[in-house]
Order: C-alpha cells, then structure tokens, then sequence
C-alpha cells in the first residue's frame, strides 16, 4: 500500500519536474535557434508566460464542434502524464514491470492519435488536413524505432537482466557493453534511426507537415484556443521531453551519482539532473540545430524517408546486431 | 465520377492566411492532397487609387503611384513618368535616365532578396528568411541614403529625377556590391542552387510549362523561368538600358535545364541579382555629367502638361515582371484624365493557379510565392449576391455612389457637394 502512494507522490513530483524542464527547454530552444539566426529571440521563460497566458484566456469552440473536441486536449494530457510513469529518468520507470516498453510506445503513439481525434472533431478542414497528415506520419515513424527498440531490448536480454523487455533494462546493461567492433557498428545505425525518428516525434525541420504554419495554418491545432490549447501544449512539451527520454536511456544511460558517492534521495535528484541535461543535448542536435538548417518537406517525401530510408537502415542495424550474437560471421 | 465528388473537400487559402503577405483568396478543392480546382478570388485590397488619382494632378501622381506597392515603389512612378513624358513628348536627360538606372536596379536588388526570404519561409526554411532579410538590410541603407527613405523614395519627377547621385553615394553603392559579392552571394547561390531540401521541395512544384506561360501572357521571373526570353529592357530597348548590356536571364545559364517549376524562378532571380550589380556597376562607371531634370521647376511641368493632350503608354521591367502604366490627357485639366495600370502579378497569378492544378497542397504557398505576388497593385472590386450568386463589377461610378451613401449615412449633416469626376461613362 505505501509502495502505491509513494509511487503516486513520485509521478505527481515528476510530472510537476518534467513539465518546468520541458517548458525550460522550449524556451532555450527559440532562444539558440534565434542565435543561430541571427535574431535576439524571445525571453527565455517566454513559454511559461505564453502557457500562463492561454491559460488566463476564453476559449473559442467552433460551431461545428462535436464533445470529443474538449475532451481530447483533457486526455492527451492525461496519457502524456501516465506516460511519465513508464519512461526512464535517469532512474528505472516508476512503474516498471516486465514487458513494459510495450504500454511505452502505445501511450506515446496514442497521444498522437487523440490529437487527430481532436482535430477532426474541430470540424476545420485545415484540421482535418492535418489530422490525415499526422495519420499518414504516425504509422510510418513508429515501424522503424520498433524494431530498433525491440532489437536492442532483445540484445541486451542475453547479458542477463532483471525484468526482460523493460524499459529499466538501460540502466543494468547498456547497448555499448557488448564491445565488439560489429555491435558498435550497429548501434552507431540505430543512434542515427533513433536521432532521426526523435526529430518526427517532435515534427520539427523535414517533419513539421502536420502542424505546417504556412500551409495548413498549425493542422490539428488550428481551431483550438485559450485553455484547450493551453493543455495541448503542455502535453506536448511533456511527449518531446518523454521522447528525447528514451533516446537518452537506450544509448547515454549512465548516471553520475555513482561517482560522486551520493545516495538515497540525493542520488535520483542528481540523476535526474543529469539525464535532463542528457535530455537537452539530444534535443539541441535532433530539434535546434535540425529545424535551423532544414526546411519542410512535402509528406509523400517524408514517407518515402521513413519508408525506404529509416526502415531500411533499422532492418540493416538490427540485422547486424543479431549476426553479432549469433555469430555467424566469425 | 459522381461518386467521387463526395471526397473532394473545398479549402479555402485566404484572405486572411499564413502563408500570404496580402489578402487574396484561393479556393481549393482537394481529393486528398491532390489539387483538383484552384479558384481565384481578388479585391480583398482595392483602395481605389484610379478614382483618387482624377482628383490629383500630374505631380501629385507621382507620389500616389508610389504608394500602389511598397516594394516596387520606384517601378510604379518611374513608369507613370514615362507614360506621362511620352505623352507630353518631354525630353528626359541622359544623367536622368541612368540614374533611373541605378535605383531602379537598386531596388529590384532588395525585392529579390525579399522574395527568396519569402520563399524560404513558405517551406518552413526559416533561417533563410531571416539571413536573407538581414542581407537586404544593406540595400535598404543604400537606398535610404539616396532617396531618404527606406521604401518610398521618390526619386522620380517627370523629366528626369529628383536627386543626384552624387560621389559619396557612388562609393557607398560600390562598397554594397563588394559585400554582396563577396559574402552573400555565394551562400545564396548555396542555398538555391544545391541545397538539398530546398531542390527536394521546390523542384518540380508548380511547374508552368512554357505554353501555359505563353497563353497566360506570364510575366518578368515567372516568364523566363519557363524559358521564354521575354523583359522590357531588352525586348523594347528601354531607356539607356541596351548600351548597358542588359539580357534576359533564363535558368539555363545556371542550371542548363529549364522546367519552368518553382526551383527555376528562384533560379532567376539569383541571376537577376548578379545581373543587377553588373548593371549598376556599367551605370555608374558610364553615366555622363549634366542635368537631371528637363525643367528646373516643378509648376512648368504642370503648366506644360495642362496644355498637354493624347495619350501616352509607360512600360517597365519591375522586379516582378512588365509593369504598365496608360495615361490620358484632356487640355485645361492639369492631371490625368484616366490613369490605369496593369500589374504583372494579375497575369502571373491565373498562369500559377492553372499550375496548380493536379499538384500537392503542400505546394499551393511556396508556387504561390514564387511569383512574388503584389496584390495591393492588382485589386480590383467584384460584388457576389450572396443569394442569387450573381456577380456584378462595380465602376467607379458605383464605387463613388456607394461612398457618398455611406457618408451620408454615418454623417447626415454633411453639407459638401462631391464634385464632377472622370470623363466618358465615369461622370456622376
């Protein structure tokens, strides 16, 4: 029974953690990338204050509106915040079990499709335009870092670990154990799927079709306001962060805390800085430096990328890893 | 096929819209990203300047003309005085008309480096946008010290112009040339030319085929990027411009293809700005000493042109394409008895809209964009009842009657007459 409210006072702890840092990290991002272009930029609390503001602000429901439309921004942030309790901070999942990497992707890739449920629910057709182009990318984004997940979890299952295909397994071994020169090769292919997967998961540079500002005037958000898009936003942040999380756990795993000799509480509040500071370096290559030096592309583009380059090169990664362990090639 | 049409949606882009500088409305319809319809809706930015101008006279002219388009400010009054000094039969000074010149290719300079910013922007290539308007800064400065103003700078007169270039600006605009040389035009060249995703979204979108170009009478960049060799200063010989060296710039030079999609136009105008610095470079190395105006004071142009009669025809190479201006004069008035202007965005407009047609949604605002559009110079008003769907172009006429009924409306002590207007079937 303790172990369930402690559970719950952690989730509620991380949630209130990870919605500053991510917000934090937004602004930091418009900051750098206003560098890089030359701009002064926004302060840096400035999505604070913007969240603040829509929060404070009526919001408009369109006539055409079914109930649906409310209801999503409501559950998206729900799942984004129950997806905090599987995704991996520098400690394991607060609610790791067996075979959990499942429920991950699934309450990930279910927050995109509640924006879609939204956006048609809106009743615009720049939403409705955007809700099929976020379709058409959510099932081709998701095939690729699978089966890198998978491969990896599978891998590592034979270095022995405590809860096979869990999300907590990056914290026992790590993929770069394994050593030999094939292995690294592989990983080094994933790590590009994975920086190139993240970036679509967060639709920014090539991947901004979706929400496409000069196109479909922000897709699936166009209709949204005040509150509502108040909440999307947030869980937004919460996805990219939760995002960028994995990466940082299947390839950067390692804490400091061991190190510096802390332990107990002290110990997860270091590790959580750490795997944050982790965080904000995956990000500034897969979505700063990404969306400075990329523009938009068209979506039949963007699923031939994933199609006959992301796949491809996850088949590849993930063969290569497996004649490592078998041993094929001496 | 009946049952199809139930997926077809109807997107509207426009008038108000992101991707769009002005107010202008396209009506799409779409069988799912594929274009199936492009509908074009003007007169979301009529201000009516014809009417206003029969109230003005010939200089103050000069000074609305300006004010059609921000952009090509210079374009517009510099072709109004050409069709008012071919009217009048005035002389225009060989200083005069190089200097003409010089700003003119000043300011197509700053127009391209708006639109390849603009472009980039459309495809969510923001960085270029911003690089891009940074390096239009300079330009902007040149032309602020030669005109004293950043947009507006009424440096036309009618016979010749209004201000010098004197030494001081002549180094000022060879130390820009230097820079633009030097450090920005090999990053653009790198940018429209060989980056990636720039060729991967503006290669073979909004292709206009050199028929369609032809048929639609495709103007200025959106011409010469489907491979006609069609510009003003050459075809017509305008000006000073023929011992300048002046030719139409076609992708070929630069890419040896022509596809006439959105990737050539851009082509274009990277050419056209390389083009321009050479231009000014000639003109300032050649210009001869002398006037710059054929009457040194203003009222004896409007004494002259009071007496003025007939009609006269300006043309000019704008940075978007073949601007232009007819003008008519009746003795004892001392302004335009009819001033129209046709504006090359109209023409390029339907021949990008017919472009369209079979393409991605994705590539209606960068096709768009592409052809620079300049709606502010372009509107004209068309009244929908939205009952019967009948349309109805409304005159001057019934613009005028319609404003005085609002007027009245709102002020019904107004006591003031509204005076005689236009000639023919205009006057009230």
């Amino acid at each position: 029974m303790n172990n369930i409210i402690y559970a719950t006072l952690g989730l509620i702890a991380l949630y209130l953690y990870v919605s500053f840092a991510s917000l934090l990290w937004e602004g930091l991002d418009r900051k750098l990338v206003a560098r890089m272009q030359r701009r002064v930029g926004p302060p840096l609390l400035q999505p604070f204050y913007d969240f603040l503001k829509l929060m404070s602000k009526e919001s408009i429901i369109p006539k055409h509106a079914n109930k649906f439309y409310e209801l999503a921004p409501v559950l998206a942030l729900a799942v984004s915040i129950a997806l905090l309790a599987y995704t991996p901070m520098g400690f394991a999942p607060l609610f790791a079990t067996k075979g959990d990497v499942i429920v991950f992707i699934y309450l990930l890739t279910l927050i995109g499709f509640i924006r879609v449920l939204g956006a048609i629910s809106s009743g615009s057709p720049y939403a409705q335009i955007g809700a099929q182009r976020e379709m058409i990318i959510l099932v081709s984004r998701e095939i690729p870092m699978m089966l890198g997940l998978f491969t990896i979890l599978w891998r590592l299952n034979y270095l022995g670990v405590e809860k096979s295909f869990s999300l907590a397994t990056f914290y026992q071994r790590n993929i770069w154990e394994l050593g030999t020169p094939l292995a690294l090769i592989g990983t080094f292919i994933l790590l590009a799927v994975f920086l190139a997967w993240l970036a679509s998961e967060i639709e920014v540079g090539f991947f901004d079709i979706p929400e496409a500002e000069t196109e479909v005037a922000e897709g699936p958000m166009a209709e949204y306001s005040g509150r509502h898009l108040a909440l999307f936003e947030l869980s937004n942040a919460l996805k990219m962060f939760v995002s960028a999380s994995l990466v940082v756990a299947i390839f950067f795993p390692w804490g400091i805390s061991a190190y510096i000799g802390l332990s107990g509480t002290a110990a997860l509040i270091v590790d959580v800085l750490f795997h944050t500071f982790k965080v904000f370096v995956v990000l500034f290559i897969s979505m700063s430096v990404f969306r400075a030096i990329t523009g938009r592309l068209r979506i039949t583009q963007a699923v031939q990328i994933f199609w006959l380059r992301l796949l491809p090169a996850a088949i590849i990664g993930s063969l290569i890893l497996a004649i490592d362990l078998l041993g094929v090639i001496a | 096929m009946n049952g199809r049409i139930e997926y077809w949606v109807k997107i509207p882009i426009g008038p108000i819209h992101p991707a769009l500088e002005e107010p202008e409305k396209f009506i799409i319809t779409l069988d799912g990203e594929r274009i199936i319809n492009v509908d074009v809706k003007l007169g979301y930015n009529l201000r009516g300047l014809e009417w206003i101008a029969m109230r003005r006279n010939w200089i103050q002219v000069l000074y609305l003309a300006e004010r059609i388009c921000g952009i090509c400010s210079f374009s517009h009054n510099h072709t109004y005085a050409r069709a008012v000094e071919e009217m009048a039969g005035i002389e225009v000074p060989e200083r005069a008309e190089y200097i003409r010149v010089v700003v003119g290719e000043l300011e197509r300079i700053h127009s391209h480096l708006l639109n390849l910013g603009v472009v980039a922007h459309t495809i969510g290539y923001d960085t270029v946008l911003h690089l891009s308007w940074l390096a239009r800064e300079k330009v902007m400065d040149i032309l602020e010290d030669i005109g004293g103003n950043r947009v507006n700078y009424a440096g036309n007169m009618i016979g010749g112009v209004r201000r010098d270039i004197t030494e001081k600006h002549k180094r000022a605009i060879l130390d820009m040339i230097y820079y633009y040389r030097q450090e920005i035009m090999p990053k653009i060249e790198e940018i429209f030319l060989y980056d990636p995703t720039v060729e991967a979204r503006l290669r073979d979108s909004g292709v206009i085929p050199k028929r369609i170009a032809i048929e639609y009478s495709a103007q200025g960049p959106t011409a010469r990027g489907s491979g006609i060799k069609k510009d003003v200063r050459y075809n017509e010989k305008l000006g000073v411009y023929p011992d300048l060296g002046v030719k139409p710039v076609t992708p070929k030079e630069f890419t040896g293809v022509i596809k006439g999609d959105v990737f050539d136009r851009m082509v274009v105008r990277v050419g056209e700005l390389w083009q321009s610095m050479e231009i000014i470079e000639r003109a300032l190395d050649q210009m001869p000493e002398g006037k710059i105006k054929a009457f040194p004071k203003d009222n004896m142009i409007i004494f002259k042109l009071k007496k003025a009669e007939g009609e006269g025809i300006g043309r000019y190479e704008a940075p978007r394409g073949e601007v232009i201006h007819y003008v008519r004069a009746e003795p004892g008035r001392d302004g335009p008895a009819k001033w129209k202007m046709r504006e090359p965005t109209f023409p390029n407009l339907f021949a990008v809209a017919r472009a369209l047609v079979g393409e991605q949604l994705a590539d209606v605002p960068v096709a768009i964009a592409s052809i620079d559009p300049c709606l502010s110079c372009t509107d004209r008003v068309a009244v929908i009842d939205a009952e019967t769907g009948k349309k109805r172009i409304l005159t001057e006429v019934d613009l005028l009657k319609e404003s005085i009924k609002k007027t009245k409306e709102i002020n019904p002590n107004i006591k003031a007459k509204p005076e005689k207007i236009g000639i023919g079937r205009c006057v009230l």
